[in-house]
């Protein structure tokens, strides 16, 4: 194990391990009592080694020296150097119980230290029996709690601050708020009371605010750093005692420990699929219910209602379950930030915010290599070295932020870099070049589809060829992986400014609100998250505007498509009146004309089977309650 | 020496109050901002000891801004001035590294009592 490692999320497996151990301690000491085998005894010595190992390797020198002295004197006996009496399994077993409080405050706070008297007891028992002293224990320095070595000696001091806000301040909770970070950038801020959460919504009673904080600067500095914040009144500052540091104080409100187990994501997949199956098979039941003799429908009804409740709920919580914040994969960037940064001798500042927030895990699966790539892009192609960014009167380091941020029913991953940013041009000449587009295309595409010209396979503006990102390869991609899990992708950029790259994710795979049309003879659903309205229309309110139908809809004119049409089906008769749904697109909104509004549908979306997913404008595939199955749009594709 | 501010809001009246309350007071306001993207520039062509900082404005706001110059210039001092019931906005500017806040409408003692406090300067300018 590295020195200083961050061993704190190891704590679990360690209490789970470790507890095992001594409790298969304990009962072979027991069952020595009553019979003594040379396995017995064996089985002692090597659950005491395990014991003593792990709690080394943990940094956790008060159990690693027990298990050690507990291992001795079971070698001891082993070796046949004494006497197991009964006062040496009531030591043993003494030392055992002491393990296991040991271990299991672990997953609290440092653990407490042992009871000299039994450290003691052990040694004497084992030089009693051979006439030696005993070997050291090695101790790994693993950093367990907050990034401080083991120790009460080591560690900062300690104060309990009383904070009064006056009842004049006009935002007691920003003011609550600032304090707390103010103290939090001196030290380590053991606990707040009220919560943080309560002082950020400024449920403050009274104005009074404790905190518990560990300052390297003492006292003093701590006085020092309040003093320069206005309205505030320090009541008091006072030591508090290291060795019963937070256990005395209650814990904050959502930091409670929860017990928790380890599952594989595949089960949650499992999970998932079979509640989706749930919800289907409930949809079946409730059509086959509508044709009931109406005697029997409302009985049934209300239990298939309760039935697609309970069902809906375990849907929602297995989903829960499935949520992942997207620490996960950015904790690791920075790291690879720097590698890449170094390796091409680029100064970067890289930031990330938003970690926090939470992506269903296949989704996270999907955006790990994305997000790495356009990283490696932004510092290969985009930040340039330091002289270059100084002639352009730029701060010599380039900085790279990472943002997360979630919208109504999307999180936007955004890589925001400072660099020279893309040449638009050289991109539409690179499409010519490769055939991909004829000048005119190239030259009438507006500039945030140019710039996605960077994603046909091959095309890149990329000055150098670097054994980093390719040449071109990469962001093709990186488009298909964020359009594979619902997303799109979006790029902006400014010559010399920098580039900006955007993932607009859903939050989560699965059920979606759909409105069921008919087009071109089939039934087909639309994502009511797209719909902005449905009306019909006679033909008379159907404008033309420069040769385009145009539909009147609140004060605009909004270009008619034929939903049939777009599918590829023959064109429907035009009918009266004519059903138009309003959807929102990247751009401006749309009518699509359809031959039938036919209701709303609640849908388990299930991804395209290959090769259907290569099909442009198909976003999934449902069954529906009658179990036909009907096909997903997604318009904005089948638009492009 | 007078402590050199920079006054960064979109509104003309704000800015002609902060300029006359910190005038008054000794500060030498030594230039104004109308909106994140020139409160960037200014600040750092002006290095000024202080900066007042409205939230919202247009192109970029006020907590983009400050998280810009912060970047920059760590020791920056940004004092946040917002409107009342933007508690969350102003813990986001504070976040981003602002120094402290004042809340709008202000009373002139309450803003030379933030901003002194924040300079560590107990006495008039």
């Amino acid at each position: 194990m590295a020195p200083g490692q961050d061993m704190s999320r190891y704590v679990g497996l360690f209490v789970a391990e470790a507890v095992e151990h001594l409790e298969a301690l304990s009962r072979d000491l027991l069952a020595l009592e009553r019979e003594r085998t040379p396995e017995t005894v064996d089985s002692l010595f090597r659950h005491a080694h395990s014991v003593k190992g792990m709690a080394a390797s943990m940094g956790l020198e008060s159990i690693a020296t027990l298990a050690h002295r507990v291992e001795d004197l079971v070698d001891v006996l082993r070796r046949g150097e004494g006497h197991w009496d009964r006062s040496v399994v009531d030591l043993v077993l003494a030392a055992v119980d002491s393990m296991l409080v040991q271990v299991r405050a672990t997953a609290e706070g440092p653990p407490p230290t042992p009871p000299p008297d039994l450290l003691e007891g052990l040694s004497e028992a084992v030089r009693a029996r051979t006439g030696r002293p005993l070997s050291p224990t090695r101790v790994a320095r693993a950093h367990l709690f907050g990034g401080e070595p083991p120790g009460p000696a080591e560690r900062p001091p300690r104060f309990q601050v009383e904070l009064q806000i006056p009842a004049s301040s006009q935002s007691p909770g920003v003011r609550a708020f600032l304090a707390h970070r103010t103290l939090a950038a001196l030290g380590t801020v053991l606990f707040v009371r009220p919560s943080l959460e309560e002082l950020r919504a400024g449920a403050i009673a009274g104005g009074r605010v404790t905190l518990g904080v560990e300052v390297p600067g003492g006292a003093a500095r701590l006085r020092e750093a309040l003093a320069r914040l206005p309205d505030l009144e320090l009541l008091a500052v006072e030591p508090l005692d290291p060795s019963a540091p937070t256990a005395a104080e209650p814990p904050p409100a959502g930091l409670e420990p929860t017990q928790s187990v380890r599952v594989r994501t595949e089960l949650l997949d499992d999970f998932l699929e079979l509640a989706g199956e749930l919800l289907l098979a409930i949809a079946r039941l409730r059509e086959i219910g509508k044709r009931m003799p109406e005697a029997h429908a409302p009985v049934l009804e209300e239990g298939v209602g309760r039935l697609h409740a309970l069902a809906k709920e375990m849907h929602n919580r297995v989903m829960g379950a499935r949520m992942t914040p997207l620490a996960v994969i950015t904790d690791q960037l920075p790291r690879a930030v720097r590698d890449v940064a170094r390796r091409r001798g680029r100064e970067v500042d890289f930031s990330v915010e938003g970690a926090e927030i939470e992506l269903d895990r296949a989704i996270l699966d999907a955006l790990a290599e994305p997000l790495l790539h356009v990283l490696r892009n932004a510092i290969d192609h985009g930040i340039e070295d330091g002289r270059s960014r100084a002639a352009a009167g730029k701060p010599e380091r380039g900085s790279i932020r990472l943002g997360v941020r979630r919208t109504r029913d999307r999180v936007v991953v955004e890589v925001t870099d400072d660099g020279r940013g893309m040449d638009v041009e050289a991109l539409r000449a690179a499409a010519v070049a490769r055939g991909a587009l004829t000048p005119e295309a190239a030259r009438q595409l507006p500039e945030s589809e140019a710039l996605l010209l960077a994603c046909l396979p091959g095309v890149s503006t990329a000055r150098d060829v670097s054994d980093i990102s390719g040449r071109g390869v990469g962001m093709d991609a990186v488009k298909r992986a964020v359009e594979r899990v619902a997303g799109t992708l979006e790029l902006s950029t400014g010559a010399g400014r920098g580039t900006r790259v955007a993932f607009r994710l859903p939050l989560t795979v699965a059920v979606l609100q759909l409105l069921l049309v008919r087009a071109g003879g089939e039934v087909v659903g639309l994502p009511i998250t797209k719909v902005l309205g449905a009306v019909e229309e006679t033909p008379s309110s159907v404008d033309r505007s420069s040769g385009a139908p145009v539909l009147r809809h609140g004060s605009g004119l909004l270009p008619i498509h034929g939903l049939a049409a777009l599918l590829g089906f023959d064109e429907p008769a035009p009918r009266s009146p004519q059903p138009f749904v309003v959807l929102e697109t990247d751009r401006e909104p749309v009518a699509l004309a359809v031959e039938g509004l036919l209701g709303q549908e609640e849908a388990v979306v299930k991804a395209l089977p290959r090769p259907l997913d290569q099909l442009p404008g198909l976003a999934g595939v449902t069954i529906l309650g009658s179990g036909r199955p009907v096909f997903i749009l997604d318009v904005p594709r089948l638009l492009a | 020496m007078p402590k050199r501010v920079l006054i960064v809001d979109d509104a003309v009246f704000m800015r002609n109050m902060l300029r006359d309350i910190l005038g008054a007071a000794g500060y030498l306001v030594v230039g104004e901002a109308t909106h994140g993207i020139e409160a960037v520039q200014r600040h750092r062509e002006l290095k000024p000891d202080l900066t007042t900082m409205d939230i919202v404005m247009p192109y970029k706001n006020g907590i983009e801004a400050t998280r810009e110059i912060v970047r920059t210039d760590p020791s920056a001092v940004i004092v946040i001035c917002s409107a009342l019931g933007q508690e969350a906005l102003v813990m986001e500017a504070i976040e981003a590294g602002a120094a402290d806040f004042v809340v709008k409408p202000f009373r002139p003692e309450d803003v030379l009592g933030v901003l002194r406090k924040v300079l560590g300067d107990e006495r008039s300018p």
